[in-house]
């Protein structure tokens, strides 16, 4: 069943507190969720009083400033800084998204940092998204055609048919949707979530692609496709603008019209 | 613990290849209860009282018979497929999942069946 409250080992308790040095200009309170599987202890919010004037102007830049300046233990995934790795995807002043494209101007109040929601945690703001890239492989994300391309040159689409495969292609995998999904908290070892979803149709209305049917019904299920309620999380978490939501209701439109 | 690989784990028992039936029925029962439940909401608030004789004469008219039939056996399917969804989420137990599905399922067909047979106990006159 669903719980309510968070098992006994996952509760957080009272962090350390790291002051800002005196004579610090702008200080801002950034709370950051810490585990560590080593030490057999509950999860807990740490406090780090920060310079704002000393660091760049992302989220990101803080949690580089304080893992070089602060806490070197401090653990959490980042490579590209502009938002095209996702890497860095989290819970960020409760809404999933990505430390490099959030500005700590545009947050209010104390910043407070989690790693992405209901996931398993590695340690700190590192989830692990194991199961999340094999939803992704599952639903054979690569072109399928029987037809062999021609031989000297590549397999060709209109400027209609690339558009409709445009934005759907443009997903950058962070796992900001689907962890922002609660039919994906609930049933996340039977749903494939949003990101999967929106991958599956990029390539159902791929032009290129011949394995349409067969797509389709791999996800005519249940659980794998119709968990989504169409809450719209997902839409609203995208910090890429894409619309996963609609893609999924793109993909219910296609399975009744196949059988009308 | 399982040693079993991440992808065979997403891939389970495979697509159950149903639910496009269930999602279809929703909307068409959603959509019929759009009208019935106006029809019934307004009929039941134009009637000058609700004596038991008057809303059994009510009753009784053919037209109303047959909405109200209708208005119960939709509603009640309509009820059902939800409430299938709402078990399918929450209780995740298979077991325990698959015996709340059976009862949720007789629950409402008893539900629908009780309804029908008042309806036209009281419109054929031998409950007045």
């Amino acid at each position: 069943m669903a719980g309510f409250r968070l098992p006994p080992n996952s509760r957080i308790r009272k962090g350390l507190t790291h002051r800002a040095t005196p004579g610090a200009g702008e200080v801002r309170a950034v709370r950051i969720y810490r585990f560590d599987p080593t030490s057999g202890q509950n999860p807990r919010l740490d406090t780090f009083e920060l310079d704002v004037k000393g660091c760049g102007p992302m989220v990101l830049d803080a949690l580089i400033h304080i893992k070089a300046a602060v806490d070197s233990s401090l653990t959490f995934r980042r490579s590209c800084r502009e938002g095209i790795c996702g890497s860095c995807a989290m819970n960020i002043n409760g809404v999933n998204r990505l430390a490099c494209t959030t500005a700590m101007q545009d947050l209010s109040g104390a910043i407070r940092i989690y790693p992405l929601p209901h996931m398993s945690v590695v340690k700190d703001l590192v989830p692990d998204l194991t199961d999340f890239y094999a939803q992704y492989a599952s639903v054979k994300p690569w072109l399928q055609a029987r037809t062999p391309a021609p031989p000297d040159r590549e397999r060709l689409q209109s400027k209609e048919e690339q558009e409709r495969i445009d934005r759907p292609a443009a997903c950058i995998l962070c796992a900001c949707c689907s962890t922002a999904c609660p039919s994906y908290w609930w049933n996340s070892d039977r749903f494939l979530g949003p990101a999967a979803l929106l991958a599956a149709y990029r390539w159902i209305v791929d032009s290129r692609d011949e394995a349409t049917g067969e797509r389709l019904d791999e996800l005519q299920d249940p659980f794998r496709l119709y968990r989504c309620h169409t809450i719209m999380n997902c839409t609203d978490a995208c910090p890429k603008d894409l619309n996963p939501a609609k893609a999924i209701a793109e993909i219910k439109k296609l399975l009744v019209e196949r059988q009308c | 613990m399982s040693l079993r690989s991440p992808l065979g784990r997403v891939l389970g028992t495979g697509s159950a290849k149903e639910g496009v039936q269930h999602w279809w029925l929703q909307r068409l029962t959603s959509l019929a209860l759009v009208p019935l439940s106006i029809w019934f909401v307004v009929s039941l608030l134009s009637l000058p009282s609700f004596d038991h004789a008057i809303v059994a004469a009510w009753m009784s008219q053919s037209w109303t018979a047959l909405l109200l039939v209708l208005f119960v056996v939709v509603g009640a399917w309509h009820s059902q497929l939800g409430v299938r969804v709402v078990v399918e989420d929450y209780v995740h137990a298979t077991g325990v999942r698959t015996l709340t599905l059976v009862v949720v399922t007789f629950a409402h067909a008893l539900l629908a069946a009780a309804g029908v047979f008042a309806i036209l106990k009281v419109a054929f006159g031998s409950a007045a």
